[in-house]
């Protein structure tokens, strides 16, 4: 029983360590952009096939595959954001909503053309090795996937709050006009912004793909998990949607393991609705109100 | 101006000749077919148009709302021993109450929440569809739903086992839904949706109350789907989850935006293009999706009305030509 627990928790945080990756950058997205991006997931599925050509086929150590596959998974960020997001900036946002899930059609129909939609496994070196503690064993993959994560919360943190760009980042997510006014390049900001996100989800991609299987579906299999996790957080908050990924994850794979499998999808909805219903503005938001 | 009226009505009431006739055209089954499952998607169109397109709120739920509609009539006809014409309107308004319970935590906020919120939904449905066996028979389907029982007008008694048959029903029914969907866009709820959509302050601020007109067409478009659902049922006779996916939602997204959202000829028009594209070209179903994506961002991004907006601008153009002249 305490074994199961323990497995299922651990199972909790590797859930929610991909929520949070994949969240961190939707959440910055609309709260720097104001676009909802229903294309995101598609950067992680993507960045899980650019992991495995870097490692399975390159036969590069895991960590260096995994820091190439962010880095050209940046630039894919860059190009979307020039090539989808600024024509749609002004756009009323069920646009927004439109024309981005149009980019994640296309994005997932291309993947299945160009990687056949059968799914694909992504052995790395951690994924035979195990830690056992006390009757309890876990893959080292497993392991590594919630400590990357919290390196790389913590280098968003340094980021975000002690240099320069981050220090923008912060002012256009408050006032998009004031912060044009102190001679802030809005383009750049957004740039950088889209960067990061689709880096950080691209490492989702990549460390879980090992532990799951890569496919061109995987990522519209979490997209409605990870906007779940970007309400629960409060649109825009970056903390939030953080302690939110862990608490729906463990909530999700604590029912799978006691309950049925069957009913973790429809315990997420729940939790999404109930939170709508008393406290709209998200477990870590303030509410406000709209000034004209 | 009474010119440009007439010409219009003349288009309409061709179209509508047009529709009438269409089964003694001497096309082969397989056409009928197609047309039939052409009316089924303009219905699911102009469902979500009425939230989408007029109120401004993408909704990723048609197909959990044609599917309860689906299953509920399905389920009344099957275990109740329900005539079709009493269980159509009850599968039409449960997926009206289904809508409601999820407008009413989600369409009072601005912002994603309402998209996020649908399509969840229309992923548990699917779930419950596939997984309360002791009801739905999960994956196999509902099998043997009988066919819309006949009417006796009196002198002639009124069938529908064929596919004609089912033709001109969904084809009757058609046309009172757009004749009704005419009214109401053009009436007060019509104009308050719209504005709604343009400016949602300055309409609060005339003391429109958003939420409720936001709600109203919600539960309208659902019972719209849902009785969709309750003629396609009784129309191929065989019910299963793999028709309500959210795959099938996206399809009746494409439709409306690419005829052109917010518009009544643009669903109509999209629908009847995507469903002959979708049937005719399935060996290409792979690149097809691909071609749709982009297709959808390009038009959502250059041209916002559709294919609808396109001739609406034509026509002006080609009327300005006139007056010159």
């Amino acid at each position: 029983m305490v074994q199961e627990f323990v497995q299922q928790v651990v199972n909790g945080l590797v859930l929610g360590s991909t929520y949070t990756l994949i969240a961190l950058g939707l959440t910055m997205i609309y709260g720097i952009l104001g676009i909802v991006n229903w294309a995101h997931s598609e950067l992680y599925m993507l960045g899980a096939f650019v992991g495995v050509f870097f490692v399975v086929h390159m036969q590069l150590p895991f960590l260096v595959g995994l820091i190439l596959a962010m880095i050209v998974m940046a630039g894919f960020g860059m190009a979307m954001d020039l090539l989808v997001f600024r024509p749609l900036r002004s756009a009323p946002e069920i646009n927004m909503i439109i024309g981005t899930l149009g980019i994640s059609i296309f994005l997932v129909q291309a993947a299945v053309i160009v990687f056949s939609p059968n799914p694909v496994r992504f052995p790395t070196e951690f994924s035979e090795a195990y830690l056992s503690f006390m009757g309890i064993s876990i893959t080292l993959q497993r392991l590594m996937v919630f400590c990357v994560t919290l390196v790389l919360i913590g280098f968003l943190n340094y980021f975000i709050k002690h240099t320069m760009i981050g220090k923008a980042m912060r002012a256009c997510e408050q006032n998009k006009d004031a912060a044009r006014l102190m001679g802030i390049d809005i383009n750049q900001v957004s740039l950088v912004t889209c960067a990061i996100g689709a880096a950080l989800a691209a490492a989702a991609g990549t460390l879980v793909g090992p532990i799951f299987l890569v496919s061109p579906q995987m990522g519209l299999a979490t997209i409605s998990k990870v906007f779940a996790v970007v309400i629960l957080g409060g649109m825009g908050n970056v903390p939030g949607a953080i302690w939110a990924a862990f608490i729906l994850g463990l909530a999700e794979s604590l029912t799978a393991g006691f309950f049925s499998s069957y009913y973790k999808d429809v315990v997420t909805f729940c939790i999404l609705i109930t939170v709508l219903i008393i406290k709209p503005a998200g477990l870590f938001g303030r509410s406000q109100i709209e000034k004209v | 101006m009474s010119k440009y009226v007439s010409t219009k009505n003349i288009a309409v009431a061709l179209a509508v000749a047009f529709a009438l006739i269409f089964p003694h055209l001497g096309f082969k089954a397989y056409y009928l077919h197609i047309a039939v499952l052409s009316l089924l998607n303009i219905l699911l169109a102009l469902g979500l148009n009425l939230i989408a397109g007029y109120a401004g709120q993408l909704s990723l739920a048609q197909a959990g709302f044609f599917g309860i509609g689906a299953y509920v009539s399905a389920l009344l006809m099957l275990n109740f021993k329900l005539s079709f014409w009493l269980a159509a309107p009850i599968a039409a308004l449960c997926s009206a109450l289904a809508a409601i319970s999820i407008g009413v935590p989600t369409l009072r906020l601005k912002g994603p929440y309402f998209v996020i919120s649908t399509m969840g939904f229309g992923e548990i449905v699917r779930q419950i569809f596939l997984n309360w066996q002791t009801v739905t028979r999960g994956p196999n389907g509902l099998t043997g739903i009988p066919a819309p029982d006949p009417i006796s007008l009196g002198f002639v008694r009124l069938t529908f086992e064929s596919r004609v048959e089912n033709y001109y029903l969904i084809l009757v029914v058609l046309l009172l839904v757009l004749v009704l969907y005419y009214n109401l866009v053009h009436s007060r709820v019509g104009r308050a949706l719209r504005a709604i959509r343009n400016d949602y302050i300055a309409t609060q601020v005339m003391g429109i109350h958003v939420a409720f007109y936001r709600i109203l067409a919600f539960a309208g478009g659902a019972a719209l789907s849902g009785l969709t659902g309750a003629l396609y049922a009784g129309y191929i006779r065989f019910v299963s989850p793999d028709t309500f996916t959210t795959g099938e939602s996206i399809n009746i997204l494409i439709m409306m935006v690419i005829g052109g959202m917010g518009t009544i000829i643009g669903p109509i028009i999209g629908a009847v293009f995507i469903t002959y594209l979708l049937e005719t070209m399935r060996v290409f179903a792979e690149y097809r999706l691909v071609i749709y994506g982009l297709l959808m961002f390009l038009v959502i991004l250059y041209m916002p009305k559709g294919i609808a907006g396109m001739l609406e601008a034509l026509w002006h153009r080609l009327h300005s030509w006139k007056k010159e002249a």
